[in-house]
């Protein structure tokens, strides 16, 4: 990936937050580089993704035991909450190019939030919230930070291990039958096959946005499964 | 007549209960195994025709908003049920089963199977439809909707389908043939894709699979920024396309004015592009072939 002068102002571009000037100069240099050109499809492609993700709510308010975790008051309208609504249509994401990979692996990785939020039912102590998205921003300022992809990954390791602990619960107690199971176990093998390719992959060519949105689509997939695995466990209850 | 069917005979009961229902009640059934089958008619009354071991009870109770079929054992879950049902065409189905065969024709309402073991075939259907298999093949035609399409270790199958569609497996091919959208994602990680449809103004499409490859009939008319991207394939298209922006493994162009987004993904496969008519006469004999 080549970079001049423009490349790490096309995000700027794509907020508004250029001039007029600034703006005509970047789409005339725009139109004559193929390679700022392509840059800047691909966070149009992210932009649109993440602005396309759901902030479905988890099927368990979970507010009144975060609330309780933090000290405030779980009645009425919850200070400082805004709703999803209106989060949605001031999300805006601002990218360096550098982050243009790793923020198109993160916004897929935190689509599994909900998932994770949703095995954890009832009273059980409230998970860790996914790292929020330290790009989205509301107004000019700084050039933001992005939470690092390791940081989300860990976190999606946790989430993996949870929903496989609670899968292996279901096998020992026989509520998932021994067909189910091995569907199961090879449907996770197939995708941890194609993780591993996707990986490697990666590893040769690490700011490839294709690969770093496959990879985490991938891994998605994979918690998704689990999710639904371990949903499937107390079928025969 | 053999002793196992003697036996058959003699632990085997049906049951056929019939119950009035008004306008805004659903039907709700589950089951362990056997299977669930229902046909629509243009009565106000749900009529329940089941087979089951004379050690079971099946019970069928019209609440205020639904109707709920079970079927209880003395001994605690019955294990093995069919069930042939009769319910009005707007009458809404929630229908859950185990290891249980899931078959819905006729019905214009909202759908939602679900079964862990056995296929899931359903004609019709309108509003919300959430079909989901663990181990079994989806089918669905004739519906629209909005429609959420999932099985973990077959293919989904989707003809003549109208509305938002969401479809994904984890091992096994998609087809949609006959697809009327504005928005449709579809995901397979070992599988090939398969899509005949419209590809209209201003809608989102997006196809993706690991392994396997991504068919596409594109109607000559339609106007769509195409982004196609695979590691391990090749791309391959039956009219010319012209490449505006191109990264290593990414590239796109446009058709027409370009305002509909469609993005073709697969790592490990070939990715190709048809009219209608072309796809369909090739994937006929692909199929053939198989």
């Amino acid at each position: 990936m080549t970079r001049d002068q423009w490349t790490d102002r096309l995000s700027e571009y794509l907020d508004g937050d250029l001039g007029i000037a600034e703006r005509a100069a970047l789409e005339a240099h725009v139109a004559s580089c193929p390679a700022c050109e392509a840059i800047l499809a691909e966070l149009r492609r992210v932009v649109a993704r993440a602005q396309a993700i759901d902030d479905q709510p988890p099927t368990t308010d979970l507010w009144p035991a975060i609330a309780q975790q933090i000290g405030v008051s779980s009645g009425g309208e919850p200070h400082g909450v805004v709703s999803l609504a209106a989060r949605r249509a001031r999300r805006r994401l601002s990218f360096t190019v550098p982050q243009l990979a790793a923020a198109a692996a993160v916004l897929l990785l935190l689509g599994s939030g909900g998932a994770y939020l949703t095995l954890q039912r009832g009273t059980s102590p409230v998970p860790p919230l996914p790292a929020p998205i330290a790009g989205a921003r509301t107004g000019r300022g700084p050039t933001t930070t992005l939470v690092g992809w390791e940081k989300t990954r860990a976190k999606y390791d946790v989430a993996v291990a949870e929903l496989e602990s609670a899968l292996e619960q279901g096998r020992k107690s026989g509520r998932l039958d021994s067909a189910t199971v091995r569907v199961l176990d090879q449907s996770l093998v197939t995708i941890d096959s194609a993780i591993v390719q996707a990986r490697r992959a990666l590893a040769a060519d690490p700011g490839s946005v294709y690969l770093n949105q496959h990879l985490a689509d991938t891994m998605r997939r994979k918690l998704e499964l689990l999710r639904r695995a371990s949903a499937f466990a107390p079928a025969r209850t | 007549m053999n002793v196992a069917a003697v036996v058959a005979l003699v632990v085997t009961q049906q049951t056929d209960t019939t119950v009035p229902v008004r306008a805004g009640m659903r039907l709700d059934v589950e089951n362990f195994g056997g299977e669930i089958v229902v046909r629509a008619w243009n009565q106000n009354s749900v009529r329940v025709q089941a087979t089951h071991s004379s050690r079971d009870r099946i019970d069928v109770s019209a609440e205020r908003t639904t109707v709920n079929v079970r079927a209880e054992s003395r001994r605690g879950l019955a294990q093995m049920v069919e069930y042939q049902i009769t319910a009005p065409t707007w009458m809404p189905l929630n229908l859950h089963g185990v290891s249980t065969d899931i078959e819905v024709d006729g019905t214009q309402a909202a759908i939602t199977a679900e079964t862990v073991q056995g296929e899931l075939k359903v004609r019709g259907g309108s509003g919300q439809l959430s079909l989901k298999s663990v181990q079994g093949a989806v089918k669905l035609q004739n519906a629209k909707g909005h429609i959420d399409v999932y099985s973990v270790n077959e293919g989904l199958t989707l003809e003549n389908v109208n509305g938002d569609i969401s479809a994904e497996t984890v091992s096994g091919d998609v087809t949609l043939q006959g697809i009327e959208s504005a928005n449709v994602e579809v995901n397979t990680v070992s599988g090939d894709v398969h899509y005949d449809g419209t590809i209209k103004d201003g809608g989102h499409y997006r196809f993706a699979t690991h392994n396997g490859d991504v068919t596409l009939a594109v109607p000559e008319r339609a106007n769509v920024t195409v982004s196609v991207a695979t590691f391990n394939g090749d791309f391959d298209s039956c009219f010319p396309v012209s490449v505006t922006t191109t990264t290593k493994h990414r590239f796109s162009f446009t058709i027409g004015s370009g305002s509909a987004r469609l993005e073709l993904e697969t790592f490990n496969g070939d990715i190709k592009l048809c009219r209608p008519g072309q796809l369909h006469d090739k994937h006929h004999d692909d199929q053939e072939d198989n």
